[in-house]
């Protein structure tokens, strides 16, 4: 038992450490979720602002303006697009978003260096261990998703800086979330990667399934004004719910649907976890390397 | 079982979808030898080893390491067992320290106890200062010794190296060598290893396998298997039918004909036989352009066992003939 407690602490200090020594790898993954918020973020944050909405050319009809103050109007649609983003303007609520996305992409980057380290062959060494298997790959996943965290909370603390809607206070819990969708994805990526010996194989797969998880979960747009499929696969789809805990944590965005609660979204996250970390533990028991 | 046999191999057969890779093999490895398993890419040297590492289920046939079932014990092999795979299998991105650190790790190995061993180990294989220099800048004989040391670093009372010289220097080759050589001397280790080069396993191995086509074609120490020439290879090259001259020499055990005019004598004293060999040449009108004899290597040993397979190469390949002979069986 205690040597399986080691075997997992060898593997989460495996991947911290590959972690520390690739800085393009940290880099490339923060990349990322900053250009959507520069480009989505500035770009529809404007767009979904009611102070640069030109009023005269839309209501060029004077008797409105007549009666009605430009000013009203404006706090009117103000209030409107505040609604609709749950209580914060557009980037605060796609910052929200993106730390949880953060955490996700990077969730599936871990299954690319399982394929990796079947090229290069360090899983071969740890397929040849007396150690659990179950440990090594659970210690796998939990170091991973240590890291993706971490990295979602770079993004938070840059996220600081952009809006002043963020709650710090709410960040250990919001990363609580981040870290258990996490787990659950990178268990997810594992078990696929375990089935593929290229790394082209891998990511056609992955981005099958990371562009529609990503687009109906509620990072770019609010869930509760989806048309109704999508709402059907919002509900399904666990980072909904990951999503919908960091934005309530961290902005106090309660934009959700039915049953949706910051308790249910963490238990349904919890479940979700358990079950993808126990499958990729299965199926790495039972790996040889003719797959 | 006997206690002095630490791997038994029984009728091991392994089927990929329908290639055949090891076709029925047995074998015993006693304890404190070295086990040397000879022969060509794709023989199923690599495919049987990686059956007794537990990374492979065979599809029929059993095999005990220590006393363990590789298909049913296989954590308690895995302890007994350390392996140097044909691929090297480290973390690029890590220092040496931290490869063996979480090796250790795996092993149950912790603390000071660890860290001294670690530290033993690399001096051993004369990578003490490069220690916590990230693997990635190593030479592949840097690698490979690391890899050694890694294997060695749970104490295994078995340990497996699968082609370790392949695409080494010669300097690098010759310390692999040396640290065989003395694992063998001052630890008593028992090794198995494969590799595709005679020079190797007549150098290393106390017994030899020689593996063709997945299965055993001949099995003993090297003067075992060098006794099945005979004492002397003599290799003539001729004017005239070498077929018909071969018939003439009676007091050859084996004549072989390889490439133009060239024939392979196997005799038991060849310094005796020569001006026998030339008096028939004479008799019967035949021309002896050049002579040469030597002893056989287990270079000799292992064509005379794979002629068949090298014939077919030599089809494909004209370039090479002058290499790879081309032999008939002497029709008594």
């Amino acid at each position: 038992m205690s040597r399986d407690l080691d075997a997992l602490i060898a593997l989460i200090y495996r991947q911290l450490k590959r972690w520390a020594v690739s800085r393009s790898r940290i880099i490339s993954i923060i990349i990322q979720p900053l250009l959507w918020i520069i480009f989505l973020g500035l770009g529809f944050g404007t767009v979904f602002s009611a102070q640069n909405i030109e009023l005269s050319s839309t209501i060029n009809n004077s008797t409105i303006t007549k009666y009605i103050d430009p000013s009203i109007i404006r706090s009117i649609l103000s209030k409107y697009f505040t609604a609709i983003f749950g209580g914060v303007d557009y980037i605060t609520f796609l910052i929200t978003g993106m730390a949880a996305m953060t955490a996700f992409i990077g969730s599936f980057i871990s299954g690319i260096s399982v394929i990796w380290d079947k090229q290069f062959g360090f899983l071969k060494e740890t397929l040849v261990a007396p150690a659990s298997r179950k440990t090594i790959i659970l210690g796998r996943i939990i170091g991973d998703s240590i890291i993706n965290t971490v990295q979602s909370l770079i993004i938070i603390l840059l996220a600081l800086l952009i809006t002043h809607q963020i709650n710090p206070l709410g960040i250990p819990i919001a990363l609580l979330y981040i870290f258990m969708m996490s787990l659950g994805f990178t268990g997810l990526g594992v078990t696929i990667s375990l089935k593929f010996s290229s790394m082209e194989g891998f990511q056609m797969i992955v981005n099958l399934l990371t562009m529609p998880l990503m687009f109906m979960s509620g990072v770019f747009y609010p869930i509760n004004t989806m048309p109704d499929w999508m709402k059907v696969i919002a509900i399904m789809n666990p980072l909904t719910y990951c999503v919908y805990g960091t934005r309530y944590w961290l902005a106090g965005v309660k934009a959700s649907l039915g049953f949706m609660n910051p308790v249910t979204s963490l238990i349904i996250l919890m479940l979700f976890t358990a079950i993808f970390a126990t499958i990729a533990m299965f199926s790495f028991e039972k790996t040889t390397i003719e797959d | 079982m006997p206690m002095d046999e630490i791997v038994i191999v029984e009728n091991l057969v392994k089927k990929f979808k329908d290639v055949t890779a090891v076709d029925g093999i047995s074998f015993t490895i006693k304890k404190g030898e070295i086990f040397a398993l000879l022969g060509p890419n794709g023989a199923g040297k690599t495919t049987t080893i990686h059956i007794i590492a537990t990374l492979l289920r065979p599809t029929s046939g059993r095999v005990f390491v220590g006393k363990y079932d590789v298909t049913k014990d296989p954590n308690k092999v895995r302890e007994k067992i350390g392996i140097v795979f044909q691929d090297p299998s480290l973390d690029n991105q890590l220092t040496a320290y931290d490869n063996m650190y979480i090796h250790g790790k795996l092993y149950g190995l912790r603390g000071r106890e660890l860290h001294e061993k670690i530290m033993k180990l690399l001096e051993f294989v004369d990578l003490k200062e490069y220690a916590y220099k990230q693997v990635r800048y190593f030479s592949g004989g840097m690698r490979r010794r690391l890899e050694i040391a890694r294997s060695l670093l749970h104490e295994p009372e078995l340990l497996i190296l699968d082609e370790p010289t392949i695409g080494l220097d010669p300097q690098s080759r010759a310390k692999i060598w040396d640290y065989i050589h003395m694992l063998k001397k001052e630890h008593d280790m028992t090794i198995l290893l494969t590799t595709h080069y005679m020079d190797e396993a007549e150098e290393l191995a106390n017994r030899i396998a020689i593996m063709d086509h997945g299965k055993i074609i001949a099995l003993g120490t090297v003067e075992q298997l060098k006794a099945m020439l005979g004492k002397d290879v003599i290799y003539l090259t001729l004017d005239g039918n070498a077929k018909e001259f071969c018939e003439k020499l009676i007091f050859a055990k084996d004549c072989n004909i390889i490439g133009n005019n060239r024939i392979e004598l196997l005799v038991d004293n060849a310094p005796r036989y020569l001006p026998e060999i030339f008096r028939i040449a004479l008799t019967n009108g035949i021309g002896i352009r050049e002579v040469s004899y030597r002893r056989p290597t287990l270079n000799e040993v292992f064509l005379h066992l794979t002629g068949r397979e090298l014939r077919e190469s030599l089809e494909e390949t004209p370039s090479i003939i002058q290499k790879l002979p081309l032999r008939w069986r002497r029709s008594r």
